[in-house]
């Protein structure tokens, strides 16, 4: 028996389908890229939610999501909720899934080409508004949500930088990273010497048990 | 008396159910026709209504489930207006093959309408059949649908056994269902809805309260989980299982022909 109840793991699938196939459509130059993976399925695996989701690129512009799939996956990826978080927030991808506790089985390639096919769309948002609103007002609302996203980009790096420093400077909370790391090298120097020493005190020991047994 | 029960008495004597009230075997396929067609041109509409959509999302797992595939043959009863039918089409492609059956002319003839205005045609057979007699080939379709119209046929053990017959060995059937809530509070609930705000809904919309007090007698009198799967083992069925959805309130039943 399924655990979750189908229907609404059904809901969140069919939402996240249209939001998906609606983006894809607003991305017109992806749709070539798009056509020549289609066919691909991909199976994601959360562990930690006990859920499993099928991805399957039916065409260039249409994206199916399902909760049972009986075809051979191209790649079946698995992990825990944390992994796919670092996954999606990482700046490289790669080292991350390298790096990450995220299995893969199946052929790496077609999930790598499908990401960076996704990597390189470029979401046109003005069209559905100016279909609704009209040329002007749908640019103009389109200009003022791209100014408002930048200026979210530049408040969030900003905090990110203060937030920091903060840290660093102003209550000394955390040390700074050149410090932690001298701290670092210096433990493990100690711990080398230390694995040394043990080495010439066991050798020492041993030399003088030979004696014992000699004599 | 349960269900079990009644599906004996079925079997007895020349009376069936028709809701709460028994009526001669003969007579329920015409009066169940009546309700149909009563209901035909509001039906999509009135099950939005009554499920608030629900449907659409038991419909979108019986399809993942179907497993259906570029080639095959699907056989849709009870397929009324063809909302299943239109999604195998797509399916099942070009060189496969959806039959939309059903025992009702009106609700047909609502479904072949639609199939045509959303363009799904070339691949759709639309056949008026009853599901204890059907009229196709031994071993000739590879996945049967029943959506939602199981509890109306006289005789479930016949048409299932009837299914049995068409499916392609390793075929498989679906039972998309109301069912038995699994909580007794969600019960409540429901009954509370289905015998007061459902016919209430189908006298504004479709006027029509009584077809719709039908539809909820008839839910109650359909067998619960465990007995439906009973029944497809009895009707020769391998591998039968079953997924509760929206707390029971339907289940999908699912069984292989060995």
């Amino acid at each position: 028996m399924t655990q979750h109840d189908p229907a609404l793991l059904s809901a969140a699938l069919a939402g996240a389908e249209q939001a998906l196939n609606q983006a894809i459509s607003l991305a017109p130059h992806s749709h070539q890229e798009l056509d020549a993976v289609s066919g691909t399925l991909l199976g994601i695996e959360v562990t930690t939610l006990d859920l499993t989701v099928y991805i399957e690129m039916v065409t260039g512009t249409d994206v199916r999501l399902m909760a049972h799939c009986e075809r051979e996956t191209d790649a079946f990826v698995r992990g825990t909720l944390e992994d796919f978080a670092a996954l999606a927030t990482s700046n490289d991808p790669a080292a991350t899934l390298i790096n990450s506790g995220i299995e893969l089985e199946g052929s790496s390639a077609s999930l790598i080409t499908l990401q960076q096919v996704i990597a390189r769309m470029e979401i046109d948002w003005e069209a559905p508004l100016v279909d609704i609103l009209g040329d002007v007002a749908g640019h103009q609302i389109a200009e003022g949500l791209r100014r408002f996203f930048r200026w979210g980009e530049g408040a969030r790096a900003s905090l990110k930088r203060q937030v920091s420093e903060y840290l660093l400077e102003e209550g000394r909370l955390t040390p700074p990273k050149p410090e932690l790391e001298h701290f670092y090298d210096a433990v493990q120097s100690v711990a080398m010497r230390v694995e040394r020493a043990q080495n010439q005190v066991e050798k020492l020991l041993a030399k003088a048990a030979a004696r014992g047994t000699s004599q | 008396m349960n269900d079990e029960a009644t599906s004996n008495a079925d079997r007895d004597d020349d009376t069936t159910d028709f809701g709460y009230t028994r009526v001669d075997r003969e007579a329920k396929a015409g009066m169940v026709r009546g309700v149909f067609d009563s209901v035909a041109s509001r039906y999509d509409l009135m099950n939005d209504l009554m499920s608030g959509g629900v449907h659409r999302l038991w419909k979108r797992f019986t399809i993942e489930l179907s497993a259906a595939r570029p080639g095959q043959t699907i056989l849709d009863i009870a397929g009324g207006t063809g909302d299943l039918a239109a999604r195998f089409s797509r399916l099942v492609g070009p060189e496969g093959k959806v039959i939309l059956a059903d025992i009702n002319a009106a609700m047909l003839e609502v479904g072949r309408d639609r199939l045509i205005d959303k363009g799904a045609t070339g691949n759709i057979e639309v056949v008026q059949a009853d599901a204890q007699a059907l009229p196709f080939k031994d071993n000739s379709v590879d996945c049967i649908t029943i959506a939602f119209g199981l509890r109306n046929v006289t005789d479930k053990a016949l048409a299932l056994r009837s299914m049995l017959r068409v499916l392609r060995p390793g075929g498989r059937l679906l039972v998309l269902e109301f069912s038995k809530p699994t909580s007794a509070l969600l019960g409540k609930v429901y009954d509370q809805y289905s015998f007061q705000i459902l016919p209430a809904m189908g006298r504004l919309i479709a006027q029509d309260a009584d077809s719709y007090r039908y539809l909820a007698e008839s839910i109650r009198k359909h067998p619960d989980q465990e007995t439906l799967l009973g029944m497809m083992e009895d009707a020769g069925f391998g591998e039968c299982r079953y997924h509760n959805m929206t707390g029971g309130v339907v289940a999908l039943h699912q069984g292989f022909k060995p």
